[in-house]
């Protein structure tokens, strides 16, 4: 029924397939349980973009200076990146100072920007991480809206919203309903009573707003559609958005180990991100479409960093 | 800390998106040429990657779980009932149950997808080797080969065009699949098509990530049938 | 790209339930999506796939195409069909009822073809000397015995479609793909929860259809109703 010949070109290309999955399982294998030699770092990020420039920065100077770092990548929320962290499964990432306290902390926002930073350090500190220097920058959300709709319902501040006729959507991050930041704050701290929350994975709010599937949303200071026109930004009166400066919260045990070198490496980088600075690369990778790794470089290169 | 009592940052000239970038036109070919090396043949390289490994290593696996079941049908229920169950989790969900267990790391994308191979490919391993016609290997046994001989010199060649063909739709599945590893990982091509979603729809990243996953996976079919044919001449010649 | 990293006990499974309880009105809403999405989905590829298989296959022609098209159509994978489409129809329903559609058509367009082509010739030949023409040999003849396979197809493509459609949370087209897309919201044994739904739905769907399908078929050919898809017969597809 069977050719000689065939049946052993069949039995041979069967042993060739089989080898390769063995030694392709051997191999994954034994790549993932290379020791390790030095603490590396594993650094995360939150999923927009100005965490993604910031990853980048500290990444690529760290690894100037010899250290290892790996990169986690993008871990979505403060809230999820916060158990990322707790859990062991990164060791560093930056957060704005704000968040740490208001949302990870549950604590009220302290009243200036310094007060901000200590009670943020506090909090880490007191579970065994700690804040590495923060950047001069500050970023804070707001509600932004379409300026079309600003102009018809009269938006100035956000307690203007009560004049939107009709349901206001909302669009947040997934955790902004439970936020003080976010949502909560809206609807406890300015009592609206006329907000559906879109929440939304993956999709930007501003795509959200343009597609007209929400009608307002937040948005980031830093953000370079603002400069568009094309959002209007209704006025916090009530501060609910609190500070936010970003610091490296980093694990107490990998700045021993890491030693000082580790620590002024990182406030090098952080001490160069002024708003200037900061909106500049945020716009390079938000609107000119550059890599977040090709504008941490140039910027890193151009201030002696890298 | 006074030692660090730089100046302001020097920000440097990012350099400025085409017109085509900037306006996010439909598809913008200056991007792809700049953004080629950094960010879409890395995806690509390290999707064939992650492919090729979750498919050999759950033939590796589903190849044995096979072999045994054929020898002892106690084995089949069990291992059955647990790669259809594994098959019925939602890929989204499955990535982010394991991270838990394994970490933010590519052996949790690289479980969940040996994972969703071994239905496939248990079935038609088994269901290759069953087709063995039962007189056939009367004679077999009858001509004194041993079980080994029997399954490398009669089993395998005949359950050959069965295992090809699950080989074949695990493979393009699997290709399919680890675009959504990029939920968890920045790995592949699912992550250049997060990252443009996120980016406020930038169309030329969707649309040339999306044709580079769609372009791998027919590739990919087209090879296997290729290989179906090479590995496997005396099923075309019957049929003709 | 929403990474996790909650932490994991065997209660969590326990909350998963106890979430599904607490969140009824959620996950109703949700599940209601999903099979809006679903349903869509499916009545559009039907309307498309079933009466051009079923045409091809009663005048014999176009196997080529019948089995090609599937062939090609079986390889695209889901997110990139998604992403591709993202620029033309933005963000929401239409967009994922598309990549959808494209999921079901091929199988049962093949299965369709498949099913009415097979038909034995011989049967047909004797509505023909019975003096059937045509419609009738079709309407009276053919379709009822290719009706078994070519409802299996259907059943299958209805399986795939059901899971599938939680990806519709990344391009924004709701369904309990949302709740599996935010732990942060939801923690992870809300995410199990939704899976745990996301499964069931597709065991539903493959049992409810399995039963019409025993229903439809006529009598002769009726086989007891399979709890999982025949993945043998239609070709598995990049599914959950």
């Amino acid at each position: 029924m069977i050719r000689k010949h065939t049946r052993r070109a069949a039995k041979a290309a069967f042993c060739v397939s089989f080898g390769v999955a063995i030694v392709l399982g051997g191999l994954t294998a034994g790549a993932l349980s290379a020791p390790k030699a030095q603490p590396t770092i594993k650094l995360g990020s939150k999923n927009f973009t100005e965490e993604y420039v910031l990853a980048e920065l500290y990444k690529q100077a760290l690894q100037a200076k010899g250290f290892k770092v790996e990169s986690k990548g993008s871990l979505g929320s403060s809230e999820l990146a916060d158990t990322a962290l707790t859990s062991g499964k990164i060791n560093m990432y930056p957060e704005y100072t704000g968040v740490i306290v208001l949302d990870l902390a549950h604590k009220a926002s302290p009243k200036t920007a310094d007060a901000t930073f200590r009670a943020a350090k506090a909090f880490e500190q007191s579970r065994g991480f700690t804040v590495l220097n923060r950047t001069p920058f500050f970023d804070t959300d707001s509600v932004a809206v379409l300026t079309s709709t600003a102009a018809k319902y009269g938006l100035h501040t956000i307690s203007d919203i009560a004049k939107f006729k009709g349901t206001f959507r909302y669009a947040g991050y997934p955790e902004c309903p439970i936020r003080i930041t976010c949502g909560l704050g809206l609807t406890k701290i300015y009592g609206l009573k006329n907000i559906s929350f879109l929440t939304i994975g993956t999709i930007p709010v501003t795509t959200l707003i343009d597609q007209h599937k929400a009608d307002g949303g937040d948005i980031f200071s830093t953000q370079p559609e603002l400069a568009s026109g094309k959002y209007a930004v209704l006025t916090d009166t009530k501060h609910i958005f609190g500070f936010q400066n970003v610091v490296p919260v980093v694990s107490k045990q990998l700045v021993t180990q890491l030693g000082p070198k580790f620590s002024s490496t990182v406030n090098a980088v952080s001490a160069k991100l002024t708003v200037q600075a900061m909106i500049a690369m945020n716009k390079a990778v938000a609107i000119d479409k550059k890599s977040p790794a090709a504008v941490a470089s140039a910027f890193l290169k151009a201030n002696g960093l890298k | 800390m006074s030692g660090i009592l730089a100046g302001g940052p020097v920000i440097p000239n990012f350099g400025t998106g085409s017109h085509c970038v900037t306006h996010n036109d439909l598809f913008c070919a200056d991007w792809v040429r700049d953004n080629w090396h950094g960010v879409l043949e890395p995806a690509l390289v390290q999707h064939i990657e992650l492919s090729a490994k979750a498919v050999a290593i759950g033939f590796a696996i589903a190849f044995v779980a096979a072999v045994a079941a054929r020898r002892a049908r106690l084995v089949e229920t069990p291992f059955r009932l647990f790669s259809a169950f594994v098959y019925t989790i939602p890929s989204l969900a499955l990535f982010q149950l394991l991270i838990p267990i394994t970490g933010l790391t590519d052996t949790t994308v690289e479980i969940a997808l040996v994972g969703y191979t071994l239905l496939i490919l248990f079935r038609n391993i088994l269901a290759g080797l069953r087709s063995v016609p039962e007189d056939v290997l009367e004679s077999a046994r009858g001509m004194g080969l041993t079980a080994t001989q029997i399954l490398w010199r009669i089993e395998l060649p005949l359950a050959l065009p069965s295992i090809v063909a699950g080989v074949r739709i695990a493979t393009v599945s699997t290709i399919s699949l680890a675009t959504i590893a990029a939920f968890v990982r920045p790995i592949g091509l699912g992550y250049p098509i997060f990252i443009a979603i996120g980016d406020d729809i930038f169309k030329t990243e969707l649309i040339a990530a999306g044709v580079l996953a769609v372009a791998l996976a027919l590739v990919s079919d087209v090879v296997l049938v290729l290989v179906q044919r090479l590995l496997t001449p005396w099923v075309r010649a019957r049929a003709a | 790209m929403t990474g996790l990293a909650d932490t994991f006990q065997p209660s969590t499974f326990v909350d998963a339930f106890r979430f599904i309880g607490d969140n009824g009105w959620l996950i109703w809403h949700k599940t209601v999506e999903q099979l809006v999405l679903s349903g869509s989905a499916m009545g559009v590829a039907i309307g498309i796939a079933i009466p051009l298989g079923v045409w091809l296959g009663h005048v014999h022609r176009g196997s080529f195409a019948a089995i090609n098209v599937s062939n090609v159509g079986r390889a695209l994978p889901s997110l990139a069909v998604i992403a591709i489409a993202l620029p033309f129809l933005g963000v929401g329903f239409w967009d994922v009822l598309l990549a959808l559609v494209v999921l079901a058509v091929p199988l049962m367009l093949t299965n369709a073809y498949v099913a009415v082509d097979e038909v034995d010739r011989d049967v047909v030949e004797a509505a023909r000397g019975m003096g059937m023409r045509g419609r009738d040999i079709l309407l009276r003849v053919e379709l009822p015995l290719a009706l078994p396979l070519l409802f299996a197809g259907i059943r299958t493509a209805a399986v795939y479609v059901v899971s599938t459609a939680t990806i519709a949370a990344i391009a924004g087209g709701g369904g309990l793909g949302d709740i599996i897309v935010n732990q942060a919201s939801y923690r992870l044994e809300g995410v199990i929860g939704a899976a745990i739904c996301v499964a069931a739905l597709a065991i539903l769907a493959d049992f409810l259809l399995g039963i019409v399908q025993y229903l439809v078929s006529p009598r002769g050919l009726r086989r007891r109703p399979a709890f999982e898809p025949d993945l043998a017969k239609a070709i598995p597809l990049p599914g959950p």
